[in-house]
């Protein structure tokens, strides 16, 4: 049997937790077989294959994921911050290179600081610092110097759950307005 | 009838100009201004005696009991003070009915009363122009709004933005440019240009002169009406409509973090896989390790009782007794003399403290010589019986 180019590394990559980038060599070997491998990794692993036009990712079986947890609430207080400050955050997410200064400067501020002390990947400079390793391992970020970093398209997931959640919590709040009126 | 003269009115005007515009403001946000309210304003401003001007120069009349600020007057403060309210596109599209009655009866009325066509050609300049100054109106206080919402001086919840925003597309953007979508067949702005198409051709070849200047005029009115239009399609399609779309999806994005960070830790986040990772060491370590630890936590208490007995805490000296050894040199039976030192302190030789004395063999100092035949020595301790060569040790050569 004949396996797709570059086979060994996108099964690699997409086992060790990570983002396959749309501008990646593997990610187009990966879209053109995209059927192939969804059957690969569903029988093999049993393990769901999400390709997006930006970047493709496994779906994890555990709903109590860690990494996924202690990144979320990262993006979420970054947001809140940066849009605090006055900054567009979508744009930022998108285009800005954050430097490790300026991360430490929005979450030493930041008026969650009691959610921040208490999570120990994001309590101080160096447990970030680690988180955001962990990121940059997995193509959620990719650094461009020791401590700066820029988001890849992968931080889309992030936003698209904060977009569907709030979405969730109005139609639910929706129906209450009305039976209150 | 107003007797006073237009200019004493526009003194009066800006005389009493706080005690108008106070007026306005209220009627722009109730509608109306009660009898409570206009009391409270001109009292506020100290002006009681000028009630009766404000009615005998028509700037204010009772509604019952309450009053309203006259249109006129009310449009020129809105004029003035750039505090225009955005008006629903269906009043603004009233316009079309007018505008394509008119355009209809022109046509159809071309070689009938030269006069009635005269008016209505004057009509219909008259209609485009409210039209335009409507909607440029709107364009621009819905801009405003947008960029109020953006800023957010009013602090307003990120929900609510989300509504406010898609309020605005849909009831004010979204008609509006349809009314001044030049492709779309029934908007305004499409009737404007065949109403321009044919006074371009009526300017040019109607037959009373008189008629062919105001098709001229109305003409030129039109290509500028529709630059104008073209302008205001264009801030609403590039400007306002993605500005209101990102600020909708901003604080969609940002509600949905601010509920997440509510409950961090009961939301379900994106289920992403964790990565395994391939270790160098044996796959069941963590559970080797476990199990080694785990012996030690229960742990059975220990108790041990001190003992009455001494014991001795002989210390091996090395420097006295290599001392004592090189004053002896040469010394013919190392272990012997071992044994001789130990039984000068003690009544018997520990194999402890005999072996700690034999460890001298090993200083790089002393001259050893082992014993050519098999000469031995037997040292006994407490507890053993030691069989030992009969190693010398001679006088370090002199240099």
């Amino acid at each position: 049997m004949v396996y797709p180019t570059h086979h060994k590394r996108i099964v690699e990559d997409l086992m060790g937790g990570k983002f396959i980038l749309s501008n990646e060599d593997h990610y187009n070997s990966l879209k053109e077989n995209d059927k192939f491998y969804q059957e690969f990794f569903k029988l093999s692993f049993d393990l769901e294959l999400v390709i997006k036009p930006e970047f493709s990712y496994l779906l994890s079986k555990e709903s109590q994921e860690n990494f996924s947890r202690d990144v979320s609430i990262f993006v979420a207080i970054l947001c809140y911050e940066l849009d605090k400050d006055g900054q567009n955050f979508m744009e930022m997410l998108d285009y800005h290179e954050f430097n490790y200064e300026e991360i430490d400067r929005y979450f030493e501020n930041s008026s969650f600081i009691d959610l921040i002390e208490n999570n120990k990947t994001l309590k101080d400079q160096d447990s970030r610092r680690t988180l955001i390793n962990g990121m940059a391992r997995r193509n959620i970020v990719h650094k461009s110097f020791e401590d700066r970093f820029v988001f890849t398209q992968a931080h889309r997931v992030f936003i698209e759950f904060a977009k569907e959640l709030a979405m969730r919590k109005m139609a639910v709040s929706q129906p209450e307005t009305r039976a209150e009126n | 009838m107003i007797k006073a003269e237009p200019r004493t009115i526009l003194n009066f005007l800006h005389t009493y100009f706080d005690v108008v515009r106070d007026l306005f403001e209220f009627q722009s946000h109730d509608g109306l201004i009660s009898k409570e309210a206009f009391e409270m304003i001109v009292k506020k401003h100290g002006q009681q005696n000028i009630v009766g001007k404000l009615k005998e120069y028509r700037i204010v009349r009772n509604i019952g009991s309450d009053y309203e600020m006259r249109d006129v007057y009310f449009k020129m403060m809105e004029f003035l003070l750039f505090e225009f309210k955005p008006l629903l596109p269906e009043t603004i599209e009233k316009y079309k009915g007018a505008i394509s009655e008119l355009y209809m009866k022109i046509r159809l009325g071309e070689n009938h009363d030269r006069e009635i066509l005269q008016e209505r050609i004057k009509n219909i300049s008259h209609q485009i122009r409210e039209f335009v100054d409507l909607v440029e109106r709107n364009a621009f206080r819905l801009l405003s709004e947008t960029r109020d919402l953006k800023s957010n001086i009013e602090r307003v919840e990120y929900r609510d933005k989300v509504h406010k925003a898609s309020f605005w597309i849909e009831y004010y953007i979204l008609p509006l440019n349809k009314i001044l979508d030049v492709n779309h067949s029934e908007s305004v702005t499409n009737k404007l240009v065949e109403v321009s198409e044919y006074a371009n051709r009526k300017r040019l070849d109607f037959g009373d002169e008189t008629i062919r200047t105001e098709f001229e005029k109305l003409y030129i009115q039109l290509i500028q009406t529709n630059q104008d239009l073209l302008r205001q399609s264009k801030i609403l399609t590039n400007e306002l409509l993605p500005l209101l779309e990102r600020i909708r999806t901003e604080s969609l994005i940002l509600t949905g973090f601010i509920e997440f960070l509510r409950h961090p830790y009961r939301t379900q986040t994106p289920p992403l896989l964790k990565g395994s990772r391939t270790m160098v060491y044996s796959k069941d370590m963590l559970f080797k390790v476990k199990e080694f630890f785990e012996q030690f936590e229960n742990q059975e208490s220990v108790y041990y009782e001190e003992s009455d007995a001494q014991f001795d805490k002989w210390i091996f000296d090395r420097d006295l007794f290599k001392t004592q050894l090189n004053a002896e040199l040469p010394v013919k039976d190392f272990f012997g003399w071992c044994s001789q030192m130990l039984l000068k302190e003690f009544p018997n030789i520990e194999t402890e403290k005999f072996f700690a004395i034999t460890g001298l063999l090993f200083d790089e100092d002393l001259n050893v010589e082992f014993p050519k035949k098999d000469e031995r020595t037997i040292i006994e301790t407490l507890n053993s019986r030691i069989n030992l060569p009969k190693i010398k040790i001679e006088t370090p050569a002199k240099l």
